[in-house]
């Protein structure tokens, strides 16, 4: 074994084998480019987005209104199980479960929800918010678990419990725990907005009716808004105004078909239950080789080479990302490239993080022809935005010496060991959601999970669907516990940058 | 008050206290000095696990609160006084009564600051003063700091030593100096390396005493004290 040099530290050996994987797994994807006339396409998009046309949509503000209330509803419906359980996330049982939910992406779980509820704002606010609500327990814990103790140390002997806990340990979170909730808003609205590409009437629906039937004036125009929508939260999301928000959202939802309780007990009973175990009638008829064949065939034949280009597609598009972030973060520094330039980026970032990945995918499949190009450079282009955005906020706070240089040695010198280390961090994390993210692309025609997944539901197969969302959620939870392990093998002690 | 032989303390890695005996009695002012590593947070934080009962702490750590205000802050010390209800309540909107006592408490120690002021736009040294302001505020006969006056400058610390002295009718202090305010005390305890090497009264303690302790900063001698 070659001796390796004392300078090669850690974060150098991981970003070298990260680039090492992701040259491999793009290499076996299938990236050609196909296209046969992108640049009349492209030029009406970019007509279409010169000339926006703001009154094409027809129910334009429900749609705005819907995409907001099923955010709200969604986010309260999963803080209301999700903040209590963070208290017993220490569970194993409990974190299982939370695992489990959190890793089938929503646009899934309204997949199965549609199946019960129809397209009622049930399937749309449960979809949202039960991996949300997941999710939330997870990271309040986390967050509980960094506040100092020392507080309640020096807190008087018989303080009771309750006031122990809120004077000593939530108050230490509680900045925290509502920036968390405020991001998690802006993610929610970009879920909500998905949920239109299967039906739900949010704008996701109009804006993927029009970039389809090619109608990019009116396309452009939702896009805008859309961005606009995100970009102005903290305006129009007081604290004081969310109660009145949600009461608006509960009584301006869409009438609620009632369930038919047959429909729903056959689903349950029949339809969700694999071929071998369906109608039944006594434990003799059951046939344990036919359910084996079954799933071996679903298993050999899609979840398979679904999980195999599932991996490929994110693992590039990490490596892609990470090009994206490295980059960006240093272009967007102000002391580095001048305080035009470097706002002219932070809108440009801006703009990328909040277009929804398909988006990108969708016009990138006009340009470049259907492969999984478009989807590595959609993923790529919106999480290295991302990680950009959230780099740029330390690094903004960084304190630059007083001799730097203004050039990109001083940069590389100066500020980039400082960040390194939270950058990586936060590219690590975003694999788990690049890897659930897959999914939406599925229901473009890429071939990961998500396709297949996609494809039973319109076969109307439920369970081979299942037996699917099974298997994306193992891939998930593997993935996330390699990648957690990773990071607090190298954050030992603080993220240091070595 | 409080008594004890023999003790030893230690940590995964290292011994803190060895075989230490030690025996304070009520009433009794006690400055407890010492090199740093000499184990005295670790013997102070033994004495307060003690006698929390009566006892207020003032940690080095502090334990402040940043995400609150400096009103809230110094109201966690009075957190035992009432019901849970009360406490919560207070959290959202405070009550006159306690915001006018930590108001005037404060004032006596001139911190001179809104009390709707978030702790995290504090100085050093107003926030030392917030955590003492919290000890003071518990109203316990005994009270147990660990270099409460470390940012505050030499004046301000000895205003603060004798009101505190005055509220308490027992105190025992880590100091970290040889500063003039061990003249306060009633005893003077030295530890060095986890082992007690002095232990005289106000009386007994002489300069020379004191640079005899300090000179064998560096040489890891037998005590004999």
């Amino acid at each position: 074994m070659p001796k390796s040099s004392p300078f090669i530290g850690y974060w150098l050996k991981t970003t070298l084998s990260l680039w090492v994987i992701a040259f491999v797994c793009f290499y076996l994807s299938d990236t050609e480019i196909i296209s046969l006339d992108p640049w009349s396409e492209l030029q009406r998009m970019g007509l279409g987005l010169v000339s926006p046309d703001f009154f094409a949509t027809e129910y334009l503000l429900e749609a705005l209104w819907q995409t907001v209330s099923f955010a709200l509803l969604g986010v309260f419906v999963g803080l209301l199980w999700g903040a209590p359980l963070a208290l017993v996330y220490t569970n194993r049982f409990i974190a299982a479960m939370c695992a489990v939910i959190r890793s089938i992406h929503e646009i899934f779980w309204a997949l199965l929800f549609l199946q019960i509820f129809g397209l009622s704002p049930i399937t749309g606010i449960l979809a949202i918010a039960l991996p949300y609500g997941a999710t939330f327990a997870r990271v309040f814990h986390d967050i509980l678990l960094q506040s100092p103790v020392t507080t309640v140390q020096t807190l008087p002997a018989h303080t009771d419990k309750i006031s122990r806990y809120f004077y000593g340990r939530i108050s230490h979170v509680i900045v925290p725990i509502l920036a968390y909730i405020r991001y998690r808003f802006e993610c929610a609205l970009r879920s909500s907005a998905v949920l239109g590409f299967i039906g739900m009437p949010t704008l996701g629906f109009y804006l993927e009716t029009a970039f389809r039937q090619g109608n990019y004036h009116e396309g452009a125009a939702l896009l805008i808004l859309f961005i606009t929508l995100i970009g102005t939260i903290s305006f129009w999301c007081r604290p004081t105004l969310i109660i009145l928000y949600l009461f608006c959202a509960v009584f301006t939802l869409p009438n609620i078909p009632s369930v038919d309780g047959m429909l729903l007990w056959r689903f349950i009973s029949q339809d969700i239950l694999p071929p071998a175990l369906q109608n039944l009638d006594g434990f003799s008829q059951f046939d344990f080789t036919q359910l084996l064949n079954w799933a071996y065939k679903i298993l050999l034949e899609q979840a398979l080479p679904g999980m195999i280009l599932t991996l490929l597609l994110a693992l590039s598009a990490l490596a892609m990302a990470h090009l994206v972030s490295v980059s960006a973060s240093a272009l967007a520094f102000k002391p580095l490239t001048g305080s035009i330039f470097s706002s002219v980026m932070k809108l440009l970032l801006l703009i990328l993080r909040s277009i929804p990945e398909y988006i990108f995918a969708f016009i990138f499949m006009m340009l470049l022809g259907p492969s999984m190009l478009p989807a590595m450079l959609a993923l790529a282009l919106h999480n290295g935005a991302l990680i950009a955005f959230l780099t740029l906020r330390q690094s903004d706070t960084v304190s630059v010496s007083a001799d730097f240089n203004g050039r990109i040695d001083g940069y590389c010198y100066d500020i980039l060991p400082k960040i390194y280390p939270n950058l990586m961090g936060l590219l690590f994390y975003r694999f788990e959601v690049i890897l659930r993210e897959t999914a939406i692309f599925g229901i473009l025609g890429v071939a990961t999970l998500g396709f297949y997944i996609d494809s039973a539901f319109s076969e109307i197969r439920y369970s081979t669907a299942l037996l699917l969302m099974a298997c994306t959620a193992l891939l998930n939870i593997v993935v996330d516990l390699v990648s957690r392990r990773l990071l607090t093998q190298s954050t030992r002690g603080g993220l240091a940058c070595r | 008050m409080v008594n004890f032989e023999d003790l030893t303390l230690k940590y995964t890695d290292k011994l803190a206290i060895s075989q230490l005996s030690l025996s304070i009695k009520h009433g009794e002012k006690v400055a407890i000095i010492g090199p740093s590593g000499a184990g005295k947070s670790t013997l102070l934080f033994h004495l307060y696990s003690l006698l929390k009962d009566n006892a207020a702490f003032c940690s080095q750590k502090q334990g402040l609160v940043d995400g609150l205000s400096t009103y809230h802050n110094v109201y966690m010390g009075s957190l035992a006084r009432h019901n849970w209800l009360y406490n919560v309540v207070n959290l959202v909107t405070p009550f006159s009564v306690p915001l006018g006592e930590v108001n005037g408490l404060c004032h006596e120690l001139s911190l001179d600051v809104p009390m709707a002021k978030l702790l995290a736009e504090l100085s050093g040294g107003q926030r030392q003063r917030v955590a003492l302001a919290r000890a003071l505020y518990q109203r316990q006969p005994i009270f147990i700091g660990d270099e409460p006056f470390s940012a505050l400058d030499p004046l301000m610390a000895e205003h603060l030593l004798k009101l505190v002295l005055a509220r308490h009718s027992s105190a025992i202090m880590v100091l970290h100096d040889k500063s003039q305010a061990l003249s306060h005390f009633d005893r003077i305890i030295g530890l060095r390396e986890g082992k007690l090497c002095l232990d005289v009264t106000q009386d007994e303690l002489t300069p020379e005493l004191l640079a005899h302790f300090y000179s064998h900063e560096s040489f890891p001698q037998p005590c004999n004290a």
